[in-house]
């Protein structure tokens, strides 16, 4: 079984663009992931890419992607995710960790 | 605290490869090259379903220690055990090329300044060798570093720190006996064949690599320190591994190659000698191979603080 592609945009109510150029957070260890934010000009949309190996899992993953873009109300990045086998829980914090230390590193 | 003072103080042993590969030179200066954003990921795990990581588990670039420019190789265990396959493979040949294309300039730029500016090829290991996974090209790698290194003799030195959670193994524990220098924590392992590999070949009364205890005694730090396979044994901290770094570096050349376990046939027969030993001692046991190199109390060691180890140690 390849590995897969999920795809998905989020467009924020509130756009709070990404505030650095890219940033880079993770390790794609057993039950976790990596993750890489790159600035983007999408008109106040946020694009998510997820690579994995897991099967039958695309809505879990749409829904947690989703509570964490209304949360950060990030836009304008393109977001790209290396994914193995990450819980839900795991996928929330890491995105939250990466998210919080770009928005330190901006200030 | 600031974020370096926290760095240099972080367990080497729970480290990542990224932070290692910045904690190891001096504050600041690390430079990636070929990182994550290159997107350098290996092109054989998709078609077999396995996660895939965009450094390919090998974080490599170039940082100062000094004046010195540090060519780093880092390995990253939690992905896929570290194992070494095309791409990991490749960035760390890269690394090796670029430290003799830099050797090449200072050589020519500063050649009144040529010690204090020697460049120096690092690799913090964390690896089980080959990937099984893209296995020809992971073993190529393994001879192309070989190559890489035999490369640099005569001309800087190349440096093993082993002291993470996966330790040294398989084809890269071969690849650290041939660098220069080795510099180990007791918490790190270094050797051919893993533990749990014995053990699966060998049979349970051979080596049962469930007793941590026996595994240590046998490929850990302490070990390697008395039997002169480690050259140096720190404290497991990336701040230690820095100040060593720094202090094998202000050797001059000759001095530090002197740290050798391979390459001249005076050191073959010393290995010989040593495998000759082995046979007539028959040792049951390392701390058998300790008490006979003059340690006494050898129960103890194991239980021993680096310090309080490095007191007493008689290396063989």
């Amino acid at each position: 079984m390849a590995l897969r592609e999920l795809n998905f945009t989020f467009t924020p109510d509130e756009p709070r663009p990404f505030p650095v150029g890219w940033s880079h957070r993770g390790v794609v260890g057993s039950g976790d992931m990596e993750v890489m934010f790159e600035q983007r000009d999408l008109g106040g949309d946020v694009q998510i890419k997820v690579c994995t190996p897991v099967v039958g899992f695309d809505e879990v993953w749409e829904r947690v992607l989703d509570r964490f873009v209304r949360e950060s109300q990030v836009s304008d990045a393109v977001i790209e995710i290396n994914d193995n086998n990450a819980t839900p829980v795991v996928v929330s914090m890491r995105m939250r960790q990466a998210m919080e230390e770009a928005r330190k590193e901006a200030e | 605290m600031s974020d370096w003072k926290e760095l240099e103080a972080k367990s080497f042993y729970g480290a990542s490869a990224r932070e290692r590969a910045r904690g190891i030179v001096d504050e600041g200066t690390f430079t990636e090259l070929a990182g994550p954003a290159d997107r350098m990921s290996s092109p054989h795990l998709p078609v077999l379903g396995e996660a895939v990581e965009w450094d390919d588990g090998c974080v490599t670039g170039v940082g100062l220690i000094g004046k010195h420019p540090v060519f780093v190789i880092s390995q990253e265990g939690r992905f896929i055990g570290g194992a070494v396959g095309e791409v990991h493979g490749a960035k760390m040949v890269g690394a090796f090329v670029l430290a003799r294309q830099m050797y090449d300039r200072i050589k020519e730029e500063h050649p009144d300044e040529l010690a204090e500016r020697l460049p120096a090829v690092v690799i913090s290991f964390e690896t089980g060798g080959v990937r099984l996974h893209e296995a020809n090209a992971g073993l190529l790698a393994h001879a192309e570093v070989m190559d890489q290194i035999q490369e640099t003799k005569g001309k800087f030195p190349v440096i093993s720190l082993i002291g993470s959670k996966v330790g040294c193994f398989g084809g890269m524990g071969f690849v650290a006996a041939a660098t220069d220098v080795i510099v180990m924590s007791d918490l790190g392992r270094l050797g051919l064949t893993g533990p749990e590999v014995i053990e699966q070949e060998m049979g349970k009364d051979e080596f049962d690599s469930a007793d941590r205890s026996l595994v240590y005694r046998t490929t850990g730090g302490k070990h390697k320190y008395i039997m002169r396979d480690a050259n140096y044994l720190v404290e497991d901290t990336l701040g230690d591994f820095h100040d060593q770094l720094a202090a094998i570096m202000e050797a001059p050349y000759d001095e530090i190659v002197q740290c050798r376990r391979i390459g001249s046939e005076a050191l073959v027969d010393e290995q010989l000698a040593l495998a000759e030993l082995s046979v007539e001692m028959a040792p049951k046991d390392a701390r058998d191979v300790w008490a006979y190199f003059g340690n006494e109390d050898v129960e103890q060691i194991p239980e021993m603080t680096t310090a309080e180890f490095l007191a007493v140690a008689q290396r063989r």
